[in-house]
């Protein structure tokens, strides 16, 4: 009996996720060893021999040299953090406002407002870049940061409010209730007994805001222009593909390096999120 | 209507929320429930109003003139929509947009499942495992679909040389070469990319289901297929049904992934509607028709968002 | 910003320079700030970029403005001057190429000015650039060089088969393809959307064999013609036996890297290849370990069709943007990089993978240094047709370029199926756009 069970342990379960682990992270593997492999090998013949695809006996740095010397890439981490940042922070502030409004308060036009909300959700970024760009020219932010930093909440919003409603859904009336009796307006109820123990879901949230900002492309393509300003998809894409030459390891390089910042914000958090996720899926 | 409040906790089914009696003062006002609401919405509103609401409104009208780059458009109807519907590209776009979306969910959704019943249960290393596994999902898509796209390179590609030195293949497989096989690339990195999401999302469904659940099933004799499909899957149903609906948006309105695995070609045959868009309204300068282009895609999500919310609406009764 | 404030603005930085001028006695100091900005392709060949660097401190010396060069991915270029007409903003000057002016022409600055003084100086334009560059007979772009093409083949393995000239015509080429691809190393020929290969393959591979997309006038499309369907069939036949068939998901950049690994024994592409390899000669070596620029030669233009040879080189060309806010300084930054020692400069570090868009530059002493294999650049410019043609290179024409139409239906044929069907259907297409 003992022995059936610990071969179907093997079958179903240690199998599958040994597959699924290999088959998640071996892109990963390939940029790294892409990334400190010398030119030379790159492009050999296929068929060639001596080649080598999975590992290499001559590690080379050049290509993360290059990269953090020769490009303005630090500059464009720095500018990515900086803008998935700050619009985290304001579609986080928009999300836990409209999320507490739609699921605890009763008001005309309620649903009509949460649907539309969510509806904004639909319209796709390529339908809207164009009009943007002349509400960008208008107001001057052409080339600026806060291009960005203004319309990424318009796609981060609509999601942390439904990840935070269906939180709040799951926190009882009751504490408000009792925090009302003991004599807090609504409004103090709401900011001193329900956000706190809505951290999770905030944590989560703003994870997750901050990973769609990191991974925007088509807006900040649109939107900036100066290398020194661009983001880290837009500026290894424009700037380390030059001319008839892919610079692949300055390019796995790079992906490499700007995947690090998202990926250690992920690592403190990732417990929360997953806490966070549970929470409003209850709801 | 002030109702006095009634005894405490014991009236927690009631459907309206319980008012205390209307206090004066400075603090009357962030009482009000709607001038609260009005208050805490009004960012949001603003924001997504002067952000999406009012250039949605100048796409449309976009789609409605013949405007190109540089040239101020007039009103020509609905003459770009037509055009669009009798371009043979743009029927292979949207025929791809959908075979696209079709399968990455069906997959995603699959193999995001299981792998999540694998996460659910206990073992050494479970954190570590947990962690990694929402890498796809992390690294910015232009990035990792780069790898992908130097995975399936033409002349040097490695999965040919798997396969080659395997003895499968004799000659190299036209992975981005090839309209057919550009797809499935596409399928299998856009797959790759969403799993994680899925997984992690249905762990945390996983996790709210009561264990004891699932012993009173396996007391009762069901073994694990008829567990998963009698027990887990029903209460599942409502998160599923959420995480589905916020893949198809982003999938159907793809942009990045196409755009950096084969720019839509080889001759246009691995297009989807954005990328489409982008090139009819970017790259050739002709923005109205790119524009209205875009707007296909919105009544295909509502119709999709409609029905299930429906039927999440239904579960949920 | 409306046009007072700009012109009281002006009046101010005016008074200043005039101040500044008289108290110091050198170039005019324009208000702290004044940037020109000015995007072009990443060069194919990098040494020239770097050589526009290096002289961005002296032009921004003799401006009085600070001269930045902002170089992207070419195929980037059209997107971003679309994005930057339409919102108003972004660089000063563009890079344009082929007959885009047309296309833009509503968002550009006259500068007939600066093209005319030139062109005077040095020896009159190429007659592709008129036509790229002129609308309305004024000059909407400055004329800058031209990326001419060739074949680049490689001398030690045709010699195998007993080539030692290469093949004067499409049916010789692809009788020398197929015994190559025999032995594992076909010709390599891009179909891909990218701006250079396929373009310059495609259209003269059309008007070689006597097709054409539309009439001299320019309003009537022939496209469904005897000489295009034949060069269909012929592609068809080609790809099968001497292309490497995975040139479909091809752009600018694979048939260089497939040629510098040896996977290809010839493709049509500029001098890069041959530049690169020599420029590199320690990284880029062929089977026996030799340098492998030592092995390749140049042959141009194009073998020919029935019709005779054709060729479409690249034009390229800078426009200054009507929302630039420093036009005149933007102009005086063209005239300087034409001043003949600085473009000369660029012009020499180019070794013939760009060349002038005036006929001057071809009795430069650099002519006279460069390795054998890169003399067939040099009056390359000459003979280049135009897109359009047969009818003039208006707007129509670039949209149909820009669509990848003609590139596309040789793409579809080779991908199976009539060639019957991939005529008509770019016919349709052509006819979508120049008919109405």
């Amino acid at each position: 009996m003992v022995i059936e069970r610990r071969w179907k342990k093997w079958v179903y379960f240690y199998i599958p996720l040994t597959l699924f682990v290999i088959g998640t992270l071996f892109p990963f593997y390939w940029m790294f060893v892409t990334a400190i492999r010398p030119d030379a090998e790159l492009y050999r013949s296929w068929r060639a021999a001596t080649n080598t695809p999975f590992w290499t006996l001559q590690p080379t740095l050049d290509h993360f040299r290059d990269l953090l010397e020769k490009t303005t890439f630090p500059q464009w981490l720095w500018n990515t953090f900086f803008i998935a940042c700050v619009s985290t922070v304001i579609s986080l502030f928009c999300g836990l406002l409209a999320g507490y409004a739609l699921a605890r308060l009763k008001f005309p036009m309620a649903g009509m407002l949460g649907t539309s909300i969510f509806v904004t959700y639909l319209v796709p970024p390529t339908l809207l870049f164009i009009p943007l760009a002349d509400i960008i020219r208008s107001f001057q932010l052409g080339n600026t940061p806060w291009a960005l930093i203004l319309t990424y909440p318009t796609f981060l919003i609509p999601f942390s409010t439904w990840l935070l409603m269906g939180y709040f859904k799951t926190i009882p009336k009751e504490l408000e209730e009792c925090a009302r009796i003991d004599g807090a307006t609504r409004f103090g109820a709401m900011i001193r007994i329900i956000f706190p123990i809505a951290v999770p879901g905030i944590l989560s949230a703003g994870i997750f805001a901050f990973t769609l900002s990191w991974n925007e492309f088509i807006y900040a393509l649109v939107f900036l222009s100066s290398p020194e300003k661009k983001t880290v998809p837009v500026g290894v894409v424009s700037e380390l593909i030059r001319g008839d030459i892919y610079f692949w390891g300055q390019l796995m390089a790079g992906a490499l390096l700007g995947s690090i910042p998202v990926a250690l914000v992920y690592s403190f958090f990732v417990e929360y999120y997953v806490t966070g996720l549970t929470g409003s899926v209850k709801g | 209507m002030k109702k006095p409040i009634a005894g405490g906790s014991a009236r927690v089914e009631v459907l309206a929320p319980p008012r205390t009696a209307r206090r004066g003062g400075a603090g009357a006002w962030l009482e009000n429930e709607r001038l609260l609401a009005a208050m805490l919405l009004t960012p949001t509103v603003l924001l997504l109003g002067l952000f999406i609401a009012y250039p949605f409104v100048m796409g449309v009208w976009l789609a409605l003139s013949n405007t190109s780059v540089g040239n101020v458009g007039e009103f020509v109807g609905l003459r770009n929509f037509y055009k669009a519907w009798n371009d043979s590209i743009f029927r292979t776009a949207f025929w791809n947009t959908t075979w696209y979306t079709a399968w990455a969910t069906v997959f995603k959704l699959t193999l995001g499942m299981w792998l999540a019943l694998l996460l659910n249960r206990s073992f050494r290393g479970k954190r570590i495992v947990r962690a990694s596994m929402l890498l796809p999902f992390i690294v910015p898509t232009v990035l990792s679909t780069f790898a992908w796209r130097w995975m399936f390179d033409p002349t040097f590609s490695v999965l040919n040389w798997l396969l080659y030195r395997g003895g499968f293949i004799t000659t190299k497989l036209p992975f981005l070469s090839d309209g057919a096989y550009g797809m499935w690339c596409a399928i299998a990195v856009n797959t790759w990319r969403g799993m994680p999401f899925f997984a992690i999302t249905l762990l945390a469904g996983l996790q709210t289901i009561n264990p004891d659940l699932h012993e009173a099933a396996s007391l009762d004799g069901a073994n694990g297929w008829h567990r998963f499909w009698n027990v887990t899957w029903p209460l599942l149903k409502p998160v599923t049904l959420v995480v589905v609906v916020f893949s198809i948006i982003q999938t159907f309105s793809d942009f990045q992934l196409i755009y950096v695995l084969t720019g839509g070609g080889p001759a246009n045959s691995t297009h989807l509607i954005a990328t489409y868009a982008y090139q009819v309204g970017v790259a050739t300068g002709l923005l109205g028709e790119g524009a209205a282009i875009s707007l296909f895609m919105l009544p295909v999500l509502f119709v999709v968002v409609w029905l299930q919310l429906r039927y999440l609406r239904r579960l949920e009764a | 910003m409306t046009t007072s404030t700009l012109n009281r603005r002006g009046f101010l930085q005016g008074s200043a320079a005039v101040i500044g001028l008289t108290a110091a006695g050198r170039a005019p100091a324009f208000a702290q700030g004044t940037k020109l900005h000015m995007v072009r392709w990443v060069d194919f060949i990098p040494e020239a970029d770097v050589e526009l660097k290096r002289q961005a401190p002296e032009a921004s010396k003799a401006l009085g403005a600070e001269v930045t060069f902002e170089f992207i991915n070419a195929n980037d270029l059209q997107p971003r001057i679309t994005a930057a007409i339409q919102s108003g903003s972004g660089a000063d000057i563009f890079q344009m190429l082929y007959n885009w002016p047309q296309l833009y022409a509503n968002g550009l600055v006259d500068v007939s000015d600066v093209a005319e003084a030139v062109a005077k100086a040095q020896g009159g334009f190429y007659d592709a650039f008129p036509a790229a560059c002129k609308v309305g007979g004024k000059w909407l772009a400055v004329p800058h060089s031209t990326g001419g093409n060739a074949v680049a083949w490689r001398k030690s393995w045709h010699a195998e088969i007993g080539i030692t000239e290469f093949p004067k015509t499409m049916d010789a080429w692809r009788e020398v393809g197929k015994k190559l691809k025999a032995k594992g190393k076909p010709v390599g020929q891009a179909l891909g959307h990218s701006f250079g290969d396929p373009p310059t393959f495609a259209y003269p591979l059309l008007w070689s064999f006597g097709g054409a997309e539309t009439d001299p006038s320019g309003k009537k499309v022939i496209l469904n013609s005897k000489g295009t369907l034949e060069s269909l069939k012929f592609m068809q036949a080609f790809w099968k036996d001497a292309c490497d068939e995975g040139g479909l998901a091809w752009d600018d950049t694979n048939n260089n890297r497939a040629f510098h690994a040896g996977e290809i024994s010839s493709t049509l592409n500029g001098a890069s290849i041959y530049i690169v390899a020599k420029r590199q000669k320690d990284k880029i070596k062929d089977e026996k370990g030799e340098p492998l620029y030592l092995d390749i030669d140049h042959a141009a233009p194009l073998p020919a069709g029935p019709a005779g040879q054709a060729a479409l080189y690249v034009p390229f060309q800078h426009a200054v943007m009507k929302h630039s806010r420093n036009v005149k300084l933007a102009k005086d930054l063209l005239t300087w990089l034409h001043q003949k020692e600085n473009y000369g400069k660029w012009f020499e570090v180019n070794e013939g993978y760009s060349v002038g868009a005036a006929k001057a530059w071809e009795e430069h002493p650099m002519w006279a240094r460069v390795d054998k294999p890169l003399q067939v650049f040099r009056r390359a410019a000459r003979q280049t047709k135009m897109l359009g043609y047969q009818g003039p290179a208006t707007a129509k024409a670039t949209e149909s370029y820009s669509k990848y139409i003609i590139v596309d239906m040789y793409a579809k044929a080779v991908q199976g199926g009539k060639a019957e069907d991939a005529l008509k259907w770019a016919e349709a297409e052509l006819k979508k756009i120049y008919e109405g």
